[in-house]
C-alpha cells in the first residue's frame, strides 16, 4: 500500500523569534516493513543551517536553525511510503511463554536479546510502578503465550481505557492516566509499555501515522488528526511485534512508522529551543494520510 | 618552656595498627624516601612548621584559591586546605602507578568509544547492557560524535588509595571532567615557596610536562584541518565548587573561560561572541557536566549550555574534550568487568587493581551484597549530586532494611564495595605530625601515541585521625604529592614547545562580550560603592558636629546631605520621598539600611556583593595581585553583614577597610592591567559611575539656596565627599564659595575628582573600544562628547548665580541634562558591545490533543545566570 503523508505545523509567536535550533523527526523509517519512496522537510522560514542523521534508535533527524527574525515558522513534510503487507512467519506466530520470554532475556546471551534488554529499563517518561504490575497482572496467567498475553492486555486498554482528546497533555504522568482510566494514544503506547516492562519484558514507543479515511467497509480508527503512538514488544526468538492499544490491533498496512524509541522523549516529531522576547506562541498540526494507487505515486524516489 | 633539644618531630607519630603508613614500615623506622624531608622538617621545628603553614595559608589567600561545597551556605570563597608537608613517593613505585593508569586510560577509552559506537561489548556479552543504557551519564543523542583524533577520553582522573597491604587499588575513575589538576598545580607552587630549599634539594619530578602535553594535545584535539585552533575552556561560572580551577586553568594555559551564553552555533560552526564579532572555536575544554551542555538534545532546563553543541559535533566541526557523555564510565558497576574486558580489548591482564566491588545486577554479586550489607560501602552506579555512598556499618536495622528493598527493585542501579581504609600520611596538625588516612588523585592525558600521567597528583587526606576518606568531593585537606626522582631532571615550562611561532591574537577577539560586561560592571560597582562610603563619612562628621546641642544651619546640612545619599545610592523614597520628614527626623534606621540591608538595592552591602560577583565572573581577566585585595573585601563585607554590625560603633573601622581595598583595586587597575579592551571597559564603567555620583551629589546639595551658614557647611562637605576639600582649601585659602567650588569639582581638567576629567578620560576608552570603522561618530562618542562641550561652556558664575530664586534653575538644568546624557552613554555602550542573549526556552510538540504552551525554561538551581540584569546595576539614573 502506497500512501502520502503531508504533516505541517505551524507556530504563531507572540514576539520576534530571533533565533531557533530545531529538531524534527517526520521522516518515515526506512526498513523491511515498509519502504520510504520519497522525503521532503519545507522549512518556511528558510533555515540558515540544516543537517540530517540518523538518531541512536536509526531515526532520521533533520536538525535545522533560523537566526533571521520570524513570527511564524511553518514546518511541512511530505512523504510517500509504501507499507508492505505483514509477513505470515512473524513474530505472532510465537509460542514461547511470557515466563519464557522474560527468563530469556534477563539472561540474554544472544546479540538481538541482549540488544532488546535496553527497552525494559525505565526511560524519561515511564517508570514501572507495582500499580502497573497490578494492571497487566491479568493478563499473564501462568504459562499463557507471550503473544496471546499481551493482545489480552491490548484489548483490555482499549475497552477499559476512555479515548478522549484533551484529557491530557504530553506532560501527564503515567499514574494519573492509570487513574482516571483516560487518555490519548501517546498515554495508552505509555501505559502498555509500563505494564510490560514491569513484567520484566523489552517495550519500545513507536511514533507514526494512520490512514486519514477509512478505506470502504472498513471501521474509522481513532488518532487519524495528527500524529499517531503505539507500542512494540520483543518476543525472544522472533522479533518485534506491534500493538496499537487504542484501536486494539496489531499494526498493519494502515500504519506508517515515523520513529521508535524508548518513549515519546527519544522521538518528538519536532522540538526546538528558541530566543525571543518572550510571550507565548500558538501552534497548529495538521496531518493528512491519503492513499495512493501505483499511478498517483512519483517514480519511486531513492530514500532520502 | 626549656630551651634543650628540639622536641623529636616523630616523637608523637603513632602509627595506627594494620594500616598502611607512607611515612614508617612495619619495624617503626622511616622510609628511606621520606628521610631527607623529615630531617628537614625536624630542623624547623614545631613553631617553624606552624609558621610554614600559616604562611601556605596566606599564599593560598593570596592567589585566591577556594573550593566551593555544594550546598554550603556560606558561599564562594571557601578557602582550598593545603597542608603543605607533601606526600612522597620513590620514582620505582610511582612507574607502576603510571603504566598502570595509562593502560587503564586506554582500556577505558576504547570501552567509551564503543558504547557511543556499535556497543559491540554488550552484543558480545561482555559487559551487561543495564551498566550502560541505565546509568545516567549514557547520553543516548551522543551516539556516533567521534573526536577526529584516535582517543575519545582526553583527560582522565583515578581516586588511588592503599589496602592495608600496602597495594594500591583504584577507588573511583574520574572521566567527566577531571577536576584537581589545576588544584595540583597550585599546590605545587605554594609547598615550592614554603619549603624552598627541601623542594629544590628532593628532587621532585616537576608537573610543568604534564601541562605542556595538555596544551599540545588540545591543539591536536582540534578538528582535522586546523591548524592554529581557538581553544576555550566552559565554565558553568562561578557558582561552580572548582570554578577557581577553571579560571585557573584558563590563566595558566592561555585560553579563554567562556561560559554557555559566551558561545554561539550559527551555520554549522560553534562561535565566540567577543568584542570584534563572532571568532570561530575549535575546540572546548568541558567543565560542564555533559546533560547541562545542550538544551535542544540534552536537558532542556539547562541555562548552561549551547543550544545546537551536539550537532556541530556530531558534524566533526568542534571538538569537546571530555567529549559529551563521558560520564558513563564514572561507573563503579564497571570495575568487576574490567579485568576481562582489558583481556579482550587490550590483549593484556589490568595493572592496576580496583577496590573490591560486586554489581548487583548480577545475582550472584547481589547475594553476596545483601547478605555482607553491614560490612560494605553500596554506592549507586550513576553518581549524582547530593547522592553520596552508604556506608553499610552505620544503618541501624530499619535502614539496612530499607536499602535492601532499594537494591531489590532496581538491583542493576547498585554496587557494593569493600570498604577500604587507605594508607595513613604524616599530616600537619595542631600535635605536630599525625597519621591521616588518604586518598590521592591522579591524571592523565591523551597524547597522540599513549597517555602522559602527570608525575605527581592531588593527595587528599582526612582531617581527624578516625575518619576515613571516601570519594566524595565534600572537603578535605589536600596536600603536594612528590614523586622523588632517582636522577636529576630538566627543567622546563610549560610554554615550551616546538613547531612555528604563532601569531599574537588581537585580545578584541578573546575578550567576550560577558567578560567585558563584568568589566564595566565591575568598574561602576567599585565606585560606586566608594562613593557611597565617603558621603556616608560625611554625613556621620556632620551629625557628630550636632551631638548635643541644636544648630539650625548644621540641621539644615544635615538634612541636606542625607537626601543626597538617597540620590546617590538610588535608595528610595528614603530621605526625600514619601515619609522622608519622619526619616529625616530620626535618620538612624534609614542610614544603616542604606548600608547593611543587602536586601536592598543600591545599598552598600549590595553594591559590594554586585562587585564581588562580578570580579568574579571576569577572574581570568585580573591580575594574581588583585585576588587578595577581592578576598579582603569579601571579608569586610563578611563583617557588615554580621548581624551585630551597627553603623555606629565598629562599621566606621570597616569602613576604612573598604576605601583602602577600594583603592588597591583601582591602582592595581592603574599599574597591573594591561590598556586592552577589557582595561578601557573597565576604566569606563568607573568614570561612568564617578561622574553621576558627582552630578546626583551636585544636584542634591548645592541647587537649593540655603542660608550662608548652612550653605558654607554644605559646600564643605561637598568637597570632602568629592575629596577635593584639601585642593581647594590649599588654592583658595578662603571659605567655600560655590563658583570656585565648581570651577574645582567640575571644570579643572587636573584633579582626578572633577567631571571632566571623567569625561575625558571616559572619552578616550570609549574611542579605544572596538567598533565598526569608519568616520561617523558612534551613540556612545556623540553623548560623551556633547556631556564634555557642555561642561566646558559652563559659566561657573551665572550657574551659580540663583537670583532672587530659592532654587538655583540653571544650575539645577546643567546637571540635570548631563545625569541624562551620562545615564544614555551607559545604555549605549551597552547596546553597543554587550551581546544581550536572552535565556533559551525550550519547547516540544504536544503531538496529541489539544496543544500544551511551551514549557518554561527553568534556571538550573546550581547555577543561576552570572550575567549583571541589564539595569540591574547601581544607579536608578540608568534606569
Amino acid at each position: 500500500m502506497i500512501y502520502r503523508v503531508t504533516h505541517t505545523t505551524t507556530y504563531d509567536y507572540a514576539s520576534d523569534i530571533t533565533a531557533a535550533y530545531n529538531q524534527a523527526r517526520l521522516a518515515p523509517r526506512h526498513g523491511s516493513r515498509q519502504t520510504r519512496r520519497s522525503f521532503d522537510l519545507q522549512i518556511d522560514p528558510a533555515p540558515d543551517d540544516t543537517h540530517s542523521f540518523s538518531d541512536y534508535f536509526g531515526n532520521r533527524t533533520d536538525h535545522f536553525s533560523i537566526h533571521q527574525p520570524h513570527r511564524r515558522l511553518v514546518v511541512t513534510a511530505v512523504s510517500e511510503v509504501e507499507v508492505h503487507e505483514r509477513e505470515a512467519e512473524g513474530p505472532l506466530a510465537s509460542t514461547i511463554t511470557w515466563e519464557d520470554a522474560v527468563h530469556q532475556l534477563a539472561t540474554a546471551k544472544v546479540a538481538a536479546d541482549l540488544e532488546a534488554r535496553q527497552f525494559v529499563l525505565d526511560s524519561p517518561m515511564v517508570t514501572v510502578s507495582p500499580e502497573l504490575a497490578a494492571y497487566a497482572q491479568p493478563s499473564f496467567t501462568p504459562g499463557r503465550p507471550l503473544v496471546e498475553a499481551v493482545l489480552d492486555l491490548t484489548g483490555r486498554i482499549t475497552t477499559e481505557f476512555r479515548y478522549q482528546p484533551g484529557s491530557t497533555t504530553t506532560s501527564t504522568r503515567l499514574d494519573e492516566v492509570l487513574a482516571q482510566r483516560r487518555g490519548v494514544c501517546q498515554d495508552f503506547a505509555h501505559l502498555l509499555i509500563g505494564c510490560l516492562r514491569a513484567t520484566g519484558l523489552a517495550a519500545r514507543y513507536v511514533s507514526g501515522y494512520l490512514e486519514t479515511e477509512a478505506p470502504a467497509g472498513q471501521e474509522k480508527l481513532r488518532g487519524v488528526d495528527a500524529s499517531h503512538a503505539w507500542t512494540s514488544v520483543y518476543v525472544p526468538g522472533a522479533g518485534w511485534l506491534e500493538l496499537d492499544p487504542t484501536n486494539n490491533r496489531v499494526p498493519a498496512e494502515r500504519h506508517i512508522i515515523t520513529a521508535w524509541g524508548r518513549d515519546y522523549a527519544d522521538v518528538s516529531p519536532l522540538k526546538g529551543v528558541l530566543f525571543s522576547g518572550g510571550g507565548g506562541h500558538h501552534l497548529d498540526v495538521s496531518v493528512d494520510v491519503t492513499r495512493l494507487t501505483e499511478a498517483d505515486a512519483g517514480s519511486p524516489a531513492s530514500p532520502s | 618552656m626549656t630551651l634543650t633539644q628540639p622536641p623529636n618531630l616523630l616523637a608523637a607519630y603513632e602509627r595506627r595498627s594494620g594500616i598502611h603508613d607512607e611515612l614508617v614500615d612495619g619495624d617503626g623506622n622511616v622510609r628511606a624516601e621520606w628521610a631527607y624531608l623529615v630531617n628537614a622538617l625536624e630542623l624547623l621545628g614545631p613553631s617553624g612548621l606552624e609558621e610554614r603553614r600559616r604562611e601556605a595559608d596566606r599564599q593560598l589567600d593570596h592567589d585566591g584559591v577556594t573550593y566551593n561545597v555544594h550546598g554550603d551556605p556560606t558561599g564562594l570563597h571557601t578557602p582550598w586546605a593545603l597542608d603543605p608537608v607533601p606526600l612522597l613517593l620513590r620514582s620505582a613505585e610511582w612507574h607502576v602507578i603510571e603504566r598502570g593508569l595509562a593502560q587503564r586510560a586506554e582500556l577505558l577509552d576504547l570501552v567509551l568509544a564503543d558504547v557511543y559506537g556499535r556497543q559491540s561489548i554488550i552484543a558480545r556479552g561482555d559487559l551487561p547492557p543495564e551498566l550502560i543504557h541505565a546509568h545516567a551519564g549514557f547520553l543516548r543523542p551522543c551516539h556516533g560524535v567521534v573526536l577526529p583524533h584516535a582517543r575519545q577520553l582526553f583527560l582522565y582522573a583515578a581516586d588511588l588509595a592503599r589496602d592495608t597491604s600496602g597495594e594500591l587499588s583504584v577507588l573511583s575513575d574520574r572521566t567527566q571532567s577531571p577536576s584537581g589538576a589545576g588544584y595540583a598545580l597550585e599546590n605545587r607552587v605554594v609547598v615550592s615557596r614554603v619549603f624552598p630549599s627541601v623542594y629544590r634539594d628532593a628532587g621532585v619530578h616537576r608537573l610543568a610536562p604534564f601541562f605542556r602535553a595538555l596544551r599540545t594535545a588540545l591543539i591536536d584535539a582540534a578538528p582535522k584541518g586546523i591548524e592554529d585552533p581557538r581553544v576555550v575552556i566552559l565554565t558553568p561560572g562561578r557558582w561552580n565548587e572548582s570554578y577557581f580551577e577553571h579560571a585557573y586553568l584558563a590563566t595558566s594555559l592561555g585560553y579563554s573561560l567562556v561560559e554557555g551564553a559566551d558561545l554561539t552555533v550559527q551555520d554549522g560552526r560553534v562561535w565566540l561572541r567577543a568584542l570584534g564579532g563572532l571568532e570561530r572555536v575549535d575546540v572546548i575544554v568541558r567543565r560542564v557536566d555533559g546533560d547541562y551542555c545542550d538544551p535542544l538534545e540534552l536537558r532542556p532546563d539547562s541555562q548552561l549550555g549551547v543550544p545546537g553543541l551536539v550537532d556541530v559535533a556530531r558534524r566533526g566541526r568542534v571538538s569537546i574534550v571530555n567529549p559529551i557523555g563521558s560520564s558513563v564510565l564514572e561507573n563503579p558497576g564497571l570495575l568487576p568487568f574490567l579485568p576481562q574486558l582489558s583481556r579482550t580489548l587490550l590483549g593484556e591482564d589490568l595493572l592496576l587493581p580496583s577496590v573490591p566491588t560486586w554489581w548487583c545486577g548480577d545475582p550472584v554479586a547481589r547475594s553476596h551484597v545483601i547478605t555482607q550489607l553491614s560490612s560494605l560501602v553500596i554506592k549507586p552506579i550513576s553518581r549524582r549530586a547530593g547522592r553520596s555512598s552508604i556506608l553499610g556499618w552505620r544503618l541501624d536495622r530499619h535502614q539496612r532494611d530499607e536499602l535492601r528493598a532499594r537494591i531489590e527493585a532496581h538491583p542493576y542501579a547498585f554496587v557494593g564495595q569493600e570498604r577500604m581504609v587507605g594508607s595513613s600520611t604524616p599530616s600537619l596538625t595542631a600535635n605536630g605530625l599525625e597519621p591521616r588516612s588518604t586518598v590521592l588523585r591522579a591524571f592523565a592525558v591523551a597524547r597522540s601515541d599513549e597517555y602522559l600521567v602527570m608525575t605527581g597528583g592531588l593527595t587528599r587526606v582526612a582531617q581527624d585521625t578516625d575518619e576515613i576518606l571516601t570519594t566524595s568531593q565534600v572537603g578535605s585537606v589536600t596536600k603536594d604529592t612528590w614523586v622523588i626522582a632517582s636522577e636529576p631532571e630538566q627543567q622546563t615550562g610549560f610554554w615550551l614547545q616546538s613547531g612555528p611561532v604563532q601569531e599574537a591574537t588581537d585580545p578584541a577577539l578573546s575578550l567576550s562580550s560577558r567578560a567585558a560586561e563584568n568589566l564595566f560592571w565591575l568598574g561602576r560597582y567599585a565606585e560606586r560603592a566608594e562613593s557611597t562610603i565617603r558621603l556616608y563619612r560625611v554625613i556621620s562628621d556632620r551629625q557628630n558636629d550636632l551631638a548635643g546641642g541644636t544648630n539650625p544651619a548644621g540641621t539644615e546640612c544635615l538634612q541636606g546631605l542625607l537626601a543626597a545619599l538617597t540620590h546617590v545610592t538610588d535608595t528610595y523614597p528614603g530621605f526625600v520621598g514619601t515619609g522622608a520628614a519622619e526619616r529625616l527626623e530620626r535618620p538612624h534606621d534609614e542610614l544603616r539600611a542604606v548600608l547593611l540591608d543587602g536586601s536592598r538595592p543600591g545599598s552598600l552591602t549590595s553594591t559590594l556583593r554586585g562587585l564581588l560577583s562580578a570580579a568574579d565572573a571576569v577572574r581570568d581577566q585580573l591580575s594574581t595581585d588583585t585576588w587578595p585585595v577581592v578576598s579582603n573585601l569579601d571579608q569586610e563585607l563578611h563583617q557588615l553583614e554580621a548581624p551585630a554590625a551597627d553603623i555606629d560603633t565598629a562599621v566606621r573601622g570597616v569602613l576604612g577597610e573598604i576605601i583602602k581595598s577600594l583603592l588597591a583595586l583601582s591602582g592595581l587597575a592603574m599599574e597591573s592591567m594591561v590598556r586592552d579592551p577589557g582595561w578601557q571597559f573597565l576604566d569606563a564603567g568607573r568614570r561612568v559611575e564617578r561622574a553621576i555620583s558627582l552630578v546626583s551629589l551636585l544636584r542634591a546639595t548645592v541647587v537649593p539656596v540655603r542660608g550662608t551658614a548652612a550653605e558654607s557647611l554644605m559646600l564643605e562637605s561637598v568637597l570632602s565627599a568629592g575629596e577635593s576639600i584639601i585642593t581647594y582649601r590649599r588654592r583658595y585659602r578662603s571659605q567655600a564659595q560655590l563658583e570656585t567650588l565648581l570651577d574645582l569639582i567640575v571644570l579643572d581638567a587636573a584633579n582626578p575628582r572633577s567631571l571632566v576629567y571623567q569625561l575625558d578620560r571616559l572619552l578616550e576608552d570609549i574611542e579605544r573600544m572596538p567598533r565598526p570603522g569608519g568616520q561617523r561618530l558612534q551613540p556612545d562618542q556623540r553623548l560623551v562628547l556633547d556631556a564634555r562641550t557642555r561642561v566646558l561652556l559652563a559659566d561657573t558664575t551665572s550657574l551659580s548665580d540663583s537670583g532672587s530664586d530659592s532654587v538655583r534653575w540653571d544650575l539645577d538644568h546643567f546637571l540635570a541634562a548631563l545625569a541624562g546624557l551620562l545615564a544614555d552613554t551607559s545604555d549605549a555602550i551597552d547596546n553597543a558591545h554587550f551581546a544581550h542573549v536572552s535565556a533559551p526556552r525550550p519547547f516540544g510538540q504536544p503531538a496529541f490533543g489539544p496543544m500544551a504552551g511551551a514549557r518554561d525554561a527553568a534556571t538550573s538551581p546550581s547555577a543561576p545566570s552570572p550575567r549583571p540584569p541589564a539595569g540591574a546595576g547601581p544607579g536608578g539614573v540608568d534606569a
